[in-house]
Formats: C-alpha cells, sequence, structure tokens
C-alpha cells in the first residue's frame, strides 16, 4: 500500500521511464534502449572520408537499420567514430531527398516529377541529339569519390565504351588528383605506400597541410596510441587542433610550403642525413636534386616562409635523427598552384633519408572522399581501368581484351580535366553534362563563374539523392539516386583497403543505386549488350580483380565482399595464392598485439619494403621545380590572404548531407565564419560574432567573425561547407594534377 | 524497359533478411575488448561515503571530433533534435598564446544542484550511493523551471513527451559495469568517469564576482610558471618542458606525469598539476597502471592546473559541479567563450507572461479590497478573482504534463515554484470567497467583518504568493532577475492595478518611475541590454508606447479603461522580462 502511494506521489517508473530503459543487446553492443534492441547487426564502411571506418549497423527484423555505432573489431577504427559515422543513417531520412525523376518543363521553367521511363528516354535523346550536332565528344561527366568502385567503374566504361565520351572527371580532382600524379611520377604507379599502424610505429610523424584531429579524428586516434614519444611536427599557417597538439608547430607563410621542403633537404644534405645505400639503390635523380637546392640556403628561405632559421635547423634534426620518419599530407598540399611539385618535395624527403617502406615511415598522403582511391583507379578518366594508360595501344588491347570488346571502342587520348571540362562548357564545345553525386555550384572554384558556366549548357543532368543540392536547382533533369547504405559495394580508403558497405534502408520513393542507374542508361542508349557481364556490384568486382591482376594494384586473391568483410577488410595488393602462403601472423593475433608491430600478413601491409617501385627500372624519382610566386598576392586594396578548409568534423563538404542531421548541426556553426587575428580585428574594429563583409576580386560575401589568435595577422580562415566562401576563392590550378589552389587568396574585410 | 525498370525498383527494396546474417554478427567475440576498454574509463568500485561519481575531461587529449555527442545521441535512442551532451569551445584571443580548446559538456551531476531544488514535484533526485542527479520522466510536470535554475543549460525540454530529461551518466551501463556511451565512444578516451570526494572546501569555487553573480574569468587560469607559447617560438627556441605541448606518450615524457602527486616542479604548490591524469594513460593499463579510485583527489583538495572549474563557465561555487576539467599544461590568460558575445534571444514564455501580468494585477485589486474597501468599488473583489482565474489558466498553458501538475505541493520545502503555486491556489479560493460574499453583501445575515477578514486572508496570502512568485526568478541567480529588479517589476504591477483605480494620478507617476527602472537595465555592455537595444528593440517599443498611452489615459479619468494600455504594456514587459534574460551556459559553437 505505501509503495503504491508512493509510486502515486513519486512516479519511478512509467511509460516514459520506460522509453530509455536499456537492458543487454546481443552482438556485443552492451546496453541499448529496449525499443532499439537489434535482431541482427550488419557491417558496413562508412560513406563520408577515406578513413574507412566500419560501422555495425542495428537492424530490426525486417531487416531495416534502426540504429548503428562502430565495429569494435575493425582494424582501422577499433570501435570509434566520429559524429558523421555515427549519424550516418540520418540523411538516408532528410524530407529532400529525390524521389522521383524530375524533368524542366520548357514551358514553365520547373522541375516536375516524370517516370523513370521519360527520364531515360530523355536522357539519352538528348544527349544523344548534342553528340550529333556538336560531335561525339560535346557530351561530359563530373562525378565524385563518394560512390562504391564498382559504380565508377561502370560509369567510366558506359561513357567512354558505351556512349563514345572522352571528358570525364570526378571532384576527387579537387581531392586527390595532386597524390595521384605526384605518386604516379615519383613511384611509377598511383600507390600510397602506408598502412594506419604506421602512425602507431613513427618516432617522428610530420603532418604538411594536414588537420587529422578535425578532417581524420579516427586517423588520429592512431597517433594517440603511438608508444614511442614520437615528435609530432605540424606544417600549417593556422594554429588548428593538430598543431596545438603538436611539439612542434611550424607556422610557415601560406604557399610557402615548397620553398620550405626544399630548404629542409638542403639541410638534410648538410648535415649528412642523406641515407646514400638507399638513395643509389632505389632511386634516381638525386644529384641534380642535390644541386638544385644548394641554393635553398637558411636564410633564404626563412626569408621566403616566415620560419626562424632555428625552426628550419630543428626540424632537420628530428627528421635526421630519429629513425623513423613519416611525413603526411593532406588538401593543404594538395590544393595548390603548385601542389605536384610540393607532394614530391615530401617525397624527395622521404626518399633522401631512406624513410620508406619500413615500419612507422613514408611518404604518406591522406586522402579525402571515402572512395577516392576507387575513382583514382577505376574512374576510368585520366587513366584507363585498373591504373592503365589510355594512350598506350597495348594497354588498352589488353583492357579491351579482357571485357570483350572491340580496343576501338577505347579512346585514344585520355580526355579534359574537371577544370577543362568547366572551360570547354563556356567556350560551348560541351553542351551536355552529367553530373553523379558531386555539387560543383557549391564546391568549384570561383563559383560564380562556375555557375554561369553550368548555365550555358543544353542539357545538365544532376543525379543525387538530394533535390536541394545547388547543383541540382540548375538541372533539367534530375536522376533520384539511392545513397550510401542503400546499396552494395566497395570502397578503397586511404591505406589502400577495400571494404564493403551494405544496403541496410530502403531508398525512398523511385529512387534507384547509382548502379541501377547506369544500368539503365546503357539500355536506353543501346549499348547494354557490351556490359551484360556487369550485372551486378558483385559481378563487377570480379570483372576489376581482373583488370587488376598484374598491376601493382593487383587483388586477385581477395574471393569476394564475404572476404573482405571476414578479414576486416583487405589492403591491395592482395595477389591470388598468396593468402596461403603469408599467413604469417593471423588476424585474432594482431587484433591483440593491437598493431603495435608491423604486420606484413593479412590485416595490415605497408609498399616499398623491397625498396623496388613501380618503374620499368624499379626505381623512384627525385622531382622538382622551381618554386613560383601564389597566384593572387596581397596588395593594398586585397590586404588579407584568405586560408580555407575544413570547419568541424561534424561537416562533411557541401553539407549536402551532414546538414541533414539535427545533432550534426549542433556541432559546427550554422552560417559561414571568419577567423581574423585579434590585432587585425582591433584595427577594423571588429569583434567575434559581428557580421563582416570578405571581399576579393571576384566577388563579396558575409560571415560571421570569429576573433581568435590560432589565425596569424592579415590571414583570415573561412571553412569550406557554406557556398559563400567559393565565391571569393582565385581560380588558380597545379599544372601537373590541375587541382584548384582553394587555399589562399587575396581579401579585404570591413564590417558588413 | 519497363520491365528492366520495374525489376531494378523492386531489387531496390529488397533487404537482406537478418537471420541470415544473426550467426556470423553474433560470434564476433567483441566483448572481451569492449570491457577492457570499459574498465580503464569507470571506477573499480562503488563511491564510498563522502564521495560520488563524476565525469573527468582530460583537455588536453580531447580534438574536438565531438563523436561524445552522437554517441549519446545513438547509444540512448535519444529524439531527433536531442541531445544531452554539449560542445562548444574557448577562444584565446591572447596573440602570444594562439589557442583553442574544444569543451565537452554533459550534466556535472552537481554536488548541490539547483534543478533539484528548484523542481515543484520532486521530480531530481540524486542518488545517494553514485550522487548521479537522476530526473524521474514520468514524475516531471514539464515546467521547465530546472532549465532556468541550471547555470549550464543542461536539461532539455522534449515537445514531443512534454517533459525535461537529460543527462544520466549512463547509470544503467555504470551498473552493468560499462562505461557512459560518450566515454566508450572517445576515439582518445578523454572523457572517463572517476570518484570524487564530496563536500570539501574549495576556495578557488567562492571567488566569484558579486556583482554579476558568474565570474567570467578564472584566476587559476594563469599558471605561475606558464610560459608563452607563440607559433614560431615554441618552434625556434628549445622550450622547457614545462611548455612543451602534449605529446601522446606523456606518461614516458612529460615531466609531471610520473607523480602525479609531485608538487616539487610548481613554485606555488596550490596551482600545481597533481591530481589530473596523464593524458594518455587511460590507453594503456601497463604501462600507467589503472589508477584507484580515489588517487586523482589529493586529501588538500581538488587540485588540477584548472581547479577553478574551467574559464569562461558559469561559476561553479552555486551549483558546485563536479565535472573535472583536467589539463597537463597551463590554459593561457585571456580565455573566452566562442559564444561570448553571441546575443541569444531567450524562449517567451508567453503563458508565464500573461500570469504574470494578470496575477499580479488581481492580488492589486485583492490587496485594494482589503486596505481601502471603501475606496473599491463593488467590482474590484469579483475583478480580482476573474483576472486571477484567467492568469491562473494561462499558467496551466506553459506546463507539458498539466495532468500531474497536482503534485506541486510536494517540493515545498525547497521550491518557490511549489510554493507560489500553492499560495496562489489559496489566494484563489479565498478571492473567489470574499466576491461570492461580496456579491451576496446585500445579504444582511453575513457579518461585515467576515468579508473583511476573507479580504485581508487573500491580500495577506497573495501578496506572500507574489514573493515567492518573485523569488521563483531571483533564485536562478541570473543578473538581469535580480531582486532590485523583480520584485519592483512585479509589486509594481500589483500597485499600478490598485492605483489605477483609486489614484490614477499616482498610477501614471508610479508607472513612470517603473518604466525608468526598467530603461536603465539598457545601460552597459551586459547581453540583457544588448538583447533590448538588439533584437528585442521591437518589443521593447511596444511596451513603451503602451506606457505613452496609459499615462494619459490614466491622467484623463477614464477609470478602469485605464487598465487596458496600462496592462498591456505590463504584459509587454513581462515578455521582455523573460526574452531579454542573460541565462548561462557552458562555451558553446562561435555561431
Amino acid at each position: 500500500m505505501s509503495s503504491a502511494l508512493d509510486q502515486l506521489l513519486h512516479a519511478r517508473t512509467g511509460p516514459m521511464t520506460s522509453d530509455l530503459v536499456q537492458r543487454p543487446a546481443d552482438f556485443g553492443l552492451g546496453q541499448i534502449p529496449a525499443r532499439l534492441q537489434p535482431a541482427a547487426t550488419a557491417k558496413s564502411v562508412c560513406g563520408f572520408c577515406s578513413t574507412g571506418c566500419s560501422l555495425q549497423v542495428h537492424l530490426n527484423a525486417a531487416g531495416e537499420a534502426i540504429n548503428l555505432s562502430p565495429d569494435p573489431d575493425h582494424p582501422v577504427n577499433l570501435g570509434m567514430a566520429c559524429p558523421k559515422g555515427w549519424e550516418a543513417l540520418t540523411p538516408l531520412a532528410a524530407p529532400d531527398r529525390a524521389t522521383v525523376p524530375l524533368l524542366r518543363n520548357a514551358a514553365t521553367g520547373q522541375l516536375e516529377p516524370a517516370n523513370w521511363s521519360r527520364a531515360l528516354e530523355r536522357f539519352a535523346s538528348e544527349f544523344k541529339r548534342i553528340q550529333r550536332d556538336h560531335g561525339a565528344h560535346a557530351i561530359a561527366f563530373l562525378s565524385t569519390g563518394q560512390i562504391v568502385t564498382e559504380e565508377m567503374a561502370l560509369l567510366g566504361a558506359l561513357f567512354k565504351f558505351g556512349m563514345g565520351g572522352l571528358h570525364c572527371d570526378s571532384n576527387t580532382r579537387q581531392c586527390m588528383a595532386t597524390s595521384h600524379v605526384a605518386y604516379k611520377q615519383s613511384f611509377g604507379f598511383d600507390a600510397p605506400p602506408f598502412t594506419y599502424a604506421d602512425f602507431e610505429e613513427s618516432d617522428a610523424l610530420v603532418f604538411i597541410g594536414a588537420n587529422p584531429c578535425l578532417a581524420h579524428p579516427i586517423m588520429w586516434q592512431r597517433v594517440m596510441r603511438n608508444r614511442r614519444a614520437p615528435e609530432i611536427v605540424v606544417v600549417d599557417p593556422r594554429r588548428t587542433e593538430t598543431a596545438q597538439a603538436a611539439t612542434l608547430h611550424v607556422a610557415l607563410r601560406p604557399k610557402s610550403d615548397l620553398t620550405f621542403l626544399y630548404g629542409l633537404a638542403h639541410l638534410l644534405i648538410a648535415r649528412g642525413a642523406v641515407k646514400t645505400d638507399f638513395v643509389a639503390a632505389h632511386t634516381t635523380g638525386f644529384d641534380a636534386f642535390a644541386a638544385f637546392v644548394a641554393e635553398f640556403t637558411p636564410d633564404r628561405v626563412a626569408a621566403a616562409t616566415d620560419v626562424p632559421v632555428a625552426t628550419l635547423h630543428r626540424l632537420a634534426a628530428i627528421i635526421a635523427e630519429r629513425e623513423r620518419v613519416s611525413f603526411w599530407w593532406t588538401m593543404g598540399v594538395n590544393q595548390s598552384h603548385e601542389a605536384t611539385r610540393t607532394a614530391q618535395a615530401i617525397i624527395n624527403l622521404a626518399l633522401l633519408t631512406g624513410n620508406l617502406g619500413r615500419p612507422g615511415t613514408g611518404a604518406n598522403s591522406i586522402t579525402g572522399q571515402c572512395n577516392a582511391m576507387g575513382s583514382r583507379l577505376f574512374g576510368n578518366a585520366t587513366s584507363l581501368l585498373g591504373g592503365y594508360d589510355t594512350a598506350t595501344p597495348a594497354h588498352r588491347a589488353h583492357v579491351a581484351g579482357l571485357l570483350g570488346l572491340d580496343p576501338a571502342l577505347i579512346p585514344d587520348r585520355g580526355g579534359y580535366a574537371y577544370d577543362q571540362i568547366l572551360d570547354a562548357v563556356d567556350r560551348g564545345e560541351i553542351k551536355g553534362l552529367w553530373v553523379i553525386a558531386t555539387n560543383p555550384a557549391h564546391s568549384w572554384i570561383n563559383q560564380s563563374r562556375a555557375r554561369e558556366i553550368l548555365g550555358k549548357l543544353d542539357f545538365l543532368v544532376v543525379q543525387d539523392m538530394y533535390v536541394t543540392t545547388e547543383t541540382a536547382a540548375l538541372a533539367d533533369l534530375v536522376l533520384p539516386a539511392a545513397g550510401w547504405g542503400e546499396k552494395d559495394g566497395t570502397l578503397i580508403n586511404s591505406e589502400r583497403r577495400f571494404g564493403v558497405v551494405r544496403k541496410v534502408a530502403r531508398a525512398p520513393g523511385q529512387a534507384l543505386a547509382d548502379f541501377s542507374i547506369f544500368k539503365l542508361v546503357a539500355e536506353a542508349w543501346g549499348c547494354g549488350d557490351r556490359f551484360r557481364e556487369w550485372s551486378s556490384p558483385a559481378a563487377v568486382f570480379q570483372i576489376l580483380k581482373r583488370l587488376s591482376a598484374g598491376q601493382p594494384c593487383d587483388f586477385t586473391g581477395i574471393e569476394d565482399y564475404a572476404a573482405i568483410e571476414a578479414a576486416g577488410g583487405i589492403q591491395w595488393p592482395w595477389v591470388e595464392n598468396r593468402s596461403a602462403e603469408t599467413g604469417d601472423r593471423k588476424r585474432s593475433e594482431s587484433l591483440k598485439s593491437g598493431f603495435r608491430t608491423p604486420v606484413s600478413g593479412l590485416t595490415e601491409r605497408r609498399l616499398f619494403a623491397d625498396g623496388r617501385f613501380f618503374h620499368p627500372d624499379g626505381r623512384a624519382r627525385f622531382l622538382f621545380d622551381p618554386p613560383r610566386p601564389v597566384p593572387e598576392p596581397t596588395d593594398d586594396a586585397f590586404p588579407f590572404t584568405l586560408l580555407t578548409g575544413r570547419g568541424s568534423s561534424a561537416q562533411w563538404h557541401t553539407g549536402s548531407r551532414t546538414d541533414k542531421s539535427a545533432v550534426l548541426r549542433k556541432l559546427a556553426p550554422t552560417v559561414q565564419t571568419v577567423e581574423i587575428h585579434p590585432d587585425d580585428a582591433a584595427g577594423l574594429g571588429l569583434f567575434s560574432g559581428q557580421t563582416v563583409a570578405i571581399r576579393s576580386r571576384r566577388a563579396t560575401v558575409n560571415a560571421v567573425a570569429v576573433v581568435t589568435a590560432t589565425v596569424q595577422r592579415r590571414q583570415l580562415f573561412m571553412p569550406l561547407h557554406f557556398p559563400e566562401m567559393n565565391r571569393l576563392t582565385f581560380p588558380a590550378f597545379d599544372p601537373h594534377s590541375r587541382q584548384p589552389s582553394y587555399k589562399a587568396c587575396a581579401v579585404a574585410v570591413a564590417p558588413a | 524497359m519497363q520491365t528492366f525498370i520495374a525489376e531494378l525498383l523492386a531489387e531496390q527494396t529488397r533487404l537482406d533478411t537478418p537471420v541470415a546474417r544473426f550467426a556470423s554478427a553474433h560470434d564476433s567475440g567483441s566483448v572481451p575488448q569492449r570491457s577492457a576498454l570499459n574498465s580503464q574509463l569507470i571506477p573499480l568500485t562503488a563511491p564510498g561515503p563522502g564521495e560520488q561519481y563524476a565525469f573527468e575531461v582530460d583537455l588536453d587529449s580531447c580534438t574536438g571530433c565531438k563523436a561524445c555527442v552522437s554517441a549519446c545521441h545513438s547509444l540512448n535512442g535519444l529524439d531527433e533534435t536531442e541531445t544531452w551532451r554539449d560542445v562548444g569551445q574557448l577562444v584565446g584571443l591572447d596573440p602570444a598564446h594562439p589557442f583553442t580548446q574544444t569543451v565537452t559538456t554533459a550534466c556535472h551531476h552537481c554536488e548541490d544542484p539547483a534543478c533539484l531544488h528548484g523542481c515543484p514535484v520532486l521530480a531530481y533526485e540524486k542518488d545517494p550511493v553514485t550522487g548521479i542527479v537522476r530526473h524521474l520522466d514520468d514524475q516531471c510536470i514539464g515546467c521547465s523551471y530546472c532549465i532556468l535554475k541550471c547555470p549550464y543549460d543542461v536539461p532539455k525540454f522534449s515537445s514531443r513527451l512534454g517533459i525535461v530529461r537529460k543527462c544520466d551518466l549512463c547509470h544503467g551501463r555504470l551498473a552493468a559495469g560499462e562505461a557512459p556511451a560518450c566515454a566508450q565512444a572517445c576515439p582518445t578516451h578523454a572523457i572517463r568517469i572517476v570518484t570524487i570526494k564530496t563536500g570539501m572546501r574549495r576556495p578557488e569555487y567562492e571567488n566569484r564576482n558579486s556583482e554579476t553573480g558568474y565570474r567570467k574569468t578564472n584566476p587559476l587560469s594563469l599558471t605561475p610558471n606558464s610560459e608563452p607559447r607563440t607559433p614560431n617560438s615554441a618552434a625556434a627556441a628549445a622550450p622547457t618542458p614545462n611548455s612543451e605541448p602534449r605529446t601522446p606518450n606523456s606518461t614516458a615524457s612529460a615531466p609531471f606525469a610520473a607523480d602525479p602527486e609531485s608538487k616539487t616542479q610548481s613554485p606555488k604548490p596550490e596551482f600545481s598539476v597533481s591530481g589530473f591524469r596523464s593524458p594518455n594513460s587511460g590507453f594503456d593499463p601497463s604501462v600507467s597502471g589503472l589508477r584507484s579510485p580515489h588517487s586523482g583527489i589529493p586529501s588538500s583538495g581538488l587540485r588540477s592546473p584548472n581547479s577553478g572549474f574551467l574559464p569562461a563557465a558559469p561559476d561553479p561555487a552555486y551549483t558546485r559541479p563536479t565535472t573535472r576539467y583536467v589539463s597537463r599544461r597551463p590554459l593561457p590568460p585571456g580565455l573566452q567563450a566562442a559564444d561570448a558575445n553571441a546575443l541569444r534571444v531567450q524562449p517567451a514564455h508567453a503563458p508565464l507572461a500573461v500570469m504574470l501580468t494578470l496575477l499580479p494585477a488581481a492580488l492589486g485589486l485583492s490587496v485594494l479590497s482589503a486596505a481601502a474597501p471603501h475606496k473599491a468599488s463593488s467590482w474590484v473583489t469579483s475583478g480580482a478573482a476573474a483576472l486571477g482565474a484567467v492568469g491562473l489558466a494561462a499558467s496551466v498553458f506553459h506546463l507539458g504534463q498539466p495532468l500531474r501538475a497536482w503534485r506541486i505541493f510536494l517540493g515545498w520545502r525547497r521550491s518557490w515554484l511549489s510554493r507560489e503555486a500553492m499560495l496562489f491556489g489559496l489566494w484563489f479560493a479565498l478571492a473567489v470567497a470574499a466576491a461570492t460574499a461580496e456579491l451576496r453583501g446585500f445579504n444582511p445575515s453575513l457579518p461585515q467583518n467576515e468579508l473583511r477578514i476573507l479580504n485581508l486572508a487573500a491580500a495577506g496570502v497573495g501578496l506572500a504568493g507574489l514573493i515567492c512568485s518573485a523569488m521563483i526568478y531571483v533564485d536562478t541567480r541570473r543578473r538581469f532577475w535580480r531582486a532590485t529588479q523583480t520584485f519592483p517589476r512585479f509589486f509594481g504591477t500589483a500597485a499600478l492595478a490598485a492605483a489605477a483605480v483609486v489614484a490614477p494620478p499616482l498610477a501614471a507617476a508610479a508607472l513612470l518611475a517603473k518604466v525608468a527602472l526598467e530603461l536603465s537595465t539598457l545601460r552597459g555592455g551586459n547581453l540583457s541590454a544588448r538583447l533590448q537595444r538588439g533584437p528585442l528593440r521591437g518589443l521593447l517599443a511596444v511596451r513603451l508606447t503602451f506606457a505613452a498611452f496609459a499615462v494619459p489615459a490614466l491622467l484623463a479619468g477614464l477609470g478602469a479603461w485605464a487598465l487596458v494600455p496600462l496592462l498591456a504594456g505590463e504584459f509587454a514587459e513581462r515578455l521582455l522580462f523573460f526574452r531579454a534574460v542573460d541565462a548561462p551556459k557552458m562555451p558553446g559553437q562561435p555561431a
């Protein structure tokens, strides 16, 4: 009786209490709210960044995803994920999903629903008309690093071998083109040499233009597991979160990194830190390089980079004296007017100090998008499927043979890069464009011109999950695509690891997997017969294995998706029949060891342990060029250098997915911000929270000021996730990789 | 083609049945790994007497990934927009110390929880063993007073449920030997649960700014042996060990980490770095050893480089939050919350504004009936009851769960809200009785002094209730709601209503004085002043316009009609009262 009275007065139980009550779940998940108890789980690699975290998706009895948590057993993320990964399912339920094909009504100018057969018929007829009137190469596509490898391969094959197109590129041009070209020229193949265990194995980690604390938090987890008391050096104009966590922060002048790196090479050579055995046995071009950097004396470098001579000496000493030195770079290097040579200047440092092929070493490019590596290997844009050379007849014949195609169907030259495609549209040479899972009207450099150019097209097709992207708003035809979690396939992460993504949710309305859309386009175009074997992602995976055979990326030893899942992902190369002979360390053992020791087995592998590079002579190249001045220097009218970059770990690129999560929206500013140094703010009478106007030669935009000493004087920083930023950026490109130089342009700032 | 489309659309909706996956997922063998992790993140024994559980946040290890927020959201099954953890930033403005620090915050499970003391229905309980401040979701009436009481903006209102919910330190997980969701999910193990001693005097908590009630800067953030770090100097000069930024393997390289109790490194022991763990010791028990639950708390009291709770955070002396923000390095001076200048217009609480306009006015009339019955017209007493009825009815709309509100008397020992509700309830009964009696006043059998006693009782009870009303807001310790503003505003409305009936010119003068008092809050750079001068200037203009109509209306002798612009103006003032308040919170996002 008294307990009933107590419950009446003091309701300790009831429906709302039960709403949150937890009970132990199966599948090693621990306590989970009772109403979210999974009936099963499925594993899927995250579809945001290139880290490649495995997520354990919680399924209800109908097989539908109801929740997820990071996979505790996966060698990449060890049970952790960043907030984007935790929220990966949320964007699928957004109200602005594309659910039916939309066609622009010429009379009203509005996008109106259409059925798939009409949409496809229109797609084929418009693009064929353009080809008839303006030539076969008057159509192009811009694709993405966000879809599965099998879809990328099918798209590239369909467009070039089926539709007779030539010019195609993807948004990986904006992030990884530089690494691709730099590796290819230096090593003979686009082959990032590292494995994540190297983060834990280094004595010194040198991060150049990289902010893994925000951009790759789960890789940073591995740095924090390093027990060798490493030096952590961060080379970045800003005092980023990563710079604060470093033992040495080199706050160099923006875009002076090439000079800085040559200066380091000069000092290393001068102090006799060259590993002559390694250089002699495995490289070419060292003598010319040594002669070239002779003039990069510390005084000259200090003057050009604002880095004190003492700091140059200290960093040179770290690199020279530490046994295992690894170099890591990201967009600060890749997005530059001289990006490829800068990346190669890093590679040169690793080569001349022999920091390659050993545990905890390497010249390592951290990739951006979840499947940038898939795009680099199988996008069929700059190189032929599987990393073959499009201009080499033997390669074309080989690929045609493997695919059962007439070699004449394969173009004998590469097509335009992203910027060249847009220029060709501007000139009227390209009239039809197909944009897949990317958002150039937001993300392309000097965005206003990009939008203007897109407006000149005869026919713009946008294939996307959402109808609300800035680019979809310009489209003549919108094709509704299924997203991550609604389809199957593989992604390849930064360390060359294949991971499987699974269909765990139903796509809304008539949205279809990009793979299905490409198959339908092939049928509508009338070339479906050429792709009969490409029947499913799993079938295409077998085709890609065939294409990889004998290449540096050979993964013929991976049987199928199940094998990838069972192994916790598999890095290329993994050659057929090798699995049996290299079973030197079983997965369970390496899990137990926490990856503290390098492994050469299935779980973790790095390249170049034998010093053999992929050039025909087996040697890596020292490649270099004199530094060039920044394309748009500051002056009296535009006295600030605008830096750009990732603003938070909760935002992904243009926000078309991450903005759909209420939780992620709480974890970052919701409007464009600009960081400014306290002295500059005081001089201009600006304060934090105030709306200010940023002006470049291209546009004026508003942003909310954040006064912080983490940016240097006369520099501003704007996160890239808001549409304002790219209206300001200056369109300069690296001549080798054609990657845009987002990271520096001249601006002025004043109260709005 | 049509068939193919249909085929692919059908294929798109087909999901694998879970049965096929059950077996493989089941033998994943992940449990041992989790257990090992959990044992590093939570105490191995329950707190003893004079102890409780608390969050410990290692600022050095936190890199700002914010996974803790989403993990809490996902693993606790919160609503789509509901988060129990928040993140913000501290920003360094000193050019010699470029610095940003992400700060993650959940409930601080305070030693002296303001939410608990304010709750009118005792929906908060502090667990006697663990110290976890728990919220009883089925007890909550959704009055949101705890949201006003908590200086850290922790309790969150769920419009789906009509109640407040908040972090419970994952008490269910702790009971099962699991770490809370946020701690499990932190890639760098920056969050863990520790046992702390309670009830200790913390001098640093009692050093608050008496004017604002909240200390804006933290005197302890400038550690005596701190060394400036500049972008290049840290690199150029061979840095001393103390100024060296963190290294991953701090256990080996950090001078302080080897002996957490050591005070020899620091010239002033009270600022020493004892009492924190090295950033990464949680990663490897074999290196650092599992710390016993108490080893982090030296007997001399809580000491860490950051022992003043956290710079730019609300004053901890009020509620004694238990979360420990620890850092191996001195935090630089001049830290500001990234949202320090953000102007956040607060909720209007319109039903409350109606109630707090009509009830004081009703009380004014009630007092008039009691104090000067000969001057009061016959409608005054019944008018008081009528206004009271509308005001009390309006207050019900403020509650998310009004059907549970009958329990509101439970919290009378400590909640001003509970007291207010009881007194106003009693007042209303008396006022209705008085009005009824007066309407029957022609009945000669009713003794006149009985009516007078009723009126006097109503006035007394009502005034006591209005004191409680004001104290509800004064007790939140918000500057804008300080007693010298709140009492004159609330009682001013009552006085104005009474004076408007019996002495309109006096009412006009009083209104001008009250408006002057209100306008005095526009001065200065504080948040309430900036809110009223900025985003709320329209509402302020409405308030002043009604006052400008009310004054001539009162002087013109319009009688009761003057009450209309008068009360409309008071209502606008009450909306401003809610909207312009300086709500304290932990550091937030810049925009």
